[in-house]
């Protein structure tokens, strides 16, 4: 009887000191332990936190949501005093195409059924290249084009980038051979997406694509300049 | 390398075989880069269906022979006059473009030219060299459980072989007739044992607390440290294969770097401006990009289509700062252009999912300002504020930019401590306020 209540004992001290060492084991999920931890974690909305779990508590409603709210729809961000930009950065005018539900995913924007890309032809650049603006222009460009644009179109705009050259991603056209494209056809492309490219609307804004239309000009003519505009049918022409 | 040049040619030779003569299919080779290979792929569905032998197809479906001609010209005068036509229509819907252009015989040239190319060649040869530079991450095995298990069998032996001992007395001494005395217990023993020999008991004693105490104290230095901390994502998401060798820009998926204090994580739409085409090649990709497809809600089946059910990819954050601490990124790319790999390391080489870089590695990468204190802790910001110029002699006053603008009032309101801070011939983040605990506490 006493030696089982011994080997009892044996067992229970070494599960407890397998619980205890186990417990020191480390969550891969968590940071590690902190000092103040309500400091770490406040109640004010941080962004990219996850607010299901808050002071022990769980909150269904609001888990696995993200943080930052939408604002308000017709909402348009304060761009300053100055009118043409004001004017140029107010929400884009042309729709897109119901079929771009399916094609690029866009169930929750207002669509058209008219091919607005045909009529986004007409459609001139509000930014206009002057002695003054150009280089700034072109210089702009060509930092967003190597960072949003350079890894499929390649930095010479020949459609040999990176992704291409890595055997990953194939058909993408030469800057060349798309002189047939208006700028508002350019701009309405980045925008909503054509064929496999999506849309870039949601992480450009509209001076930026402006600003890239112009700069993947200087890809088709490397004259182009201040003064001369693209138009639907050839190439660039005085003004 | 040699396969693949043997299928080439296999492939040539049974072109030449076909009626096609080399120059069209050349002619055809040319016209298909600059016309077709935006939206169509020769084996696989894209933008358009796959075009290997579609002329068979279209034969076969009881098309017309000039229907599929009127079609490559301007497909919705095609849909009008023939009926396989219309019923291709439905395909996908994003519309053609026309060619009115091209004549019957260049488009004769690019059929013979597709269906001259033979399956797993060309693309294919580029798909192997690829999916070798993305491999397994090596599983490390956790060896302190093995150590504590041992540890465990050690005691239970050590006391069952004591236990033992005494029962056997015990008994021997009942065989024996005599009533057992089980005389001083173990830590009586000990006690009589530590009283005898006091003197080192003592001095062992001093420098076990000794040491306990400077353990808890270094333990207490790491809490709140985070360097090498890599929590498990959703996705195992390779930044060596999309930073590395696809030469994407961190500034494209992390695109509000420039516009916010956060980085910003890609949204899934971000992901599909190149995962619509790209659904891996090895079970393992696969398996992987078809949780960002699920996430998009985009079905990959024909041409593929968005259904609309899209689902949030929950990622864990990997850098967390304590919620008193104010930074902002864009005040440290655009501003102070530092580049990502100071604070994040060469991301370009890390195959395993993201992670918080120790300083040791962050030093090794070229350019970076060499750090001491730990990464992501207050050290190591005030250390790099000390070192990171702004310029190397005095700023351009003229200029309206953010630290042009503090330099002037600087100059303006203490000459005297200005000088002083450009004895050493630069002037630091430091000397521009970067010092100031409110700058970051507030």
């Amino acid at each position: 009887m006493k030696m089982k209540l011994y080997s009892t004992k044996i067992v229970a001290l070494s599960a407890i000191t397998v619980f205890l060492l186990g417990s020191c084991g480390a969550d891969k999920d968590s940071p590690g332990y902190e000092f103040m931890p309500d400091m770490y974690r406040s109640p004010a909305i941080e962004p990219y936190v996850d607010y299901g779990h808050l002071k022990e508590r769980e909150n269904m409603d609001s888990k696995y949501h993200i943080s930052a709210l939408v604002p308000p729809s017709g909402t348009v961000p304060y761009y300053g005093t100055d009118s043409a930009t004001v004017m140029m950065m107010l929400p884009y005018s042309r729709l897109a195409n119901v079929s771009f539900r399916e094609t690029h995913g866009l169930y929750n924007s207002n669509l058209s059924m008219e091919n607005e890309y045909e009529l986004a032809a007409a459609d001139r650049n509000p930014l206009t290249l002057t002695a003054e603006n150009a280089d700034a222009i072109f210089k702009t460009g060509k930092e967003l084009y190597n960072t949003n644009c350079a890894h499929c179109h390649g930095e010479k705009g020949n459609g040999e980038g990176p992704m291409v050259a890595s055997g990953a991603y194939v058909g993408v056209p030469d800057y060349a051979n798309l002189t047939n494209l208006s700028d508002g056809q350019l701009f309405y492309s980045i925008y909503y997406g054509k064929g496999s490219m999506g849309a870039h609307g949601p992480i450009l804004t509209k001076k930026e694509i402006w600003t890239l239309v112009h700069y993947v000009r200087k890809f088709q003519n490397a004259d182009y300049g201040p003064g001369m505009t693209m138009t639907a049918d050839t190439t660039a022409v005085e003004m | 390398m040699f396969r693949i040049n043997v299928k080439w040619c296999i492939g040539l030779i049974a072109a030449f075989a076909l009626t096609a003569s080399p120059m069209s299919i050349a002619q055809g080779d040319a016209l298909f880069k600059a016309k077709c290979a935006t939206c169509h792929q020769v084996f696989k569905d894209g933008t358009g269906p796959k075009l290997y032998e579609v002329r068979k197809k279209w034969e076969a479906g009881g098309a017309e022979p000039e229907a599929i001609f009127q079609w490559v010209k301007n497909w919705q005068v095609a849909v009008a006059k023939y009926d396989y036509a219309k019923s291709v229509e439905s395909w996908s819907p994003s519309a053609m473009s026309t060619f009115p252009d091209l004549t019957d015989d260049q488009i004769t040239s690019i059929f013979d030219w597709i269906d001259s190319q033979v399956e797993g060649g060309d693309a294919a040869g580029g798909a192997t060299a690829q999916t070798t530079a993305v491999e397994g991450v090596e599983e490390e095995s956790n060896l302190t459980w093995v150590w504590v298990i041992m540890a465990i069998i050690f005691v239970t032996i050590v006391l069952a072989i004591g236990g033992v001992r005494r029962q056997l007395k015990a008994a021997a001494a009942d065989a024996d007739g005599e009533s057992f005395d089980p005389g001083m217990s173990y830590g009586e023993e000990f006690k009589q044992w530590a009283w005898k020999n006091r003197k080192y008991v003592g001095l062992a004693g001093l420098v076990i607390v000794i040491c306990v105490v400077v353990t808890l104290f270094l333990g207490l230095y790491t809490i709140g440290v985070v360097e090498d901390y890599q929590p498990s994502q959703p996705i195992a998401f390779p930044h060596a294969t999309h930073a590395g060798i696809n030469g994407i820009d961190c500034k494209y998926c992390h695109n509000s770097v420039t516009k916010s204090r956060s980085a910003g994580l890609p949204t899934v739409n971000v992901c599909m401006n190149c995962h619509k085409q790209i659904n891996g090649r090895t079970p393992e990709q696969q398996e992987k990009i078809a949780a960002i497809y699920e996430a998009a809600g985009w079905n990959p089946e024909g041409a593929g289509k968005y259904t609309g059910d899209t689902k949030p990819i929950v990622w864990n954050k990997v850098h967390v700062l304590p919620d008193h601490v104010y930074f902002s990124h864009k005040q440290h790319v655009v501003v102070g252009n530092v580049d990502c790999k100071q604070c994040h390391g060469d991301m370009t080489k890390m195959v395993e999912t993201a992670k918080v870089q120790p300083v040791e590695e962050l030093n090794k990468v070229d350019g970076n300002i060499k750090l001491t204190k730990a990464t992501l802790t207050m050290g190591w910001c005030i250390e790099c504020h000390k070192e990171k110029e702004v310029s190397l002699g005095a700023l351009d006053t003229k200029k309206d930019g953010y630290y042009d603008e503090i330099h002037k009032r600087l100059m303006n309101n203490d000459k005297k401590l200005y000088e002083k801070y450009l004895e050493d011939g630069k002037v630091t983040v430091s000397e521009l306020g970067g010092w100031e605990c409110a700058k970051c506490h507030y």
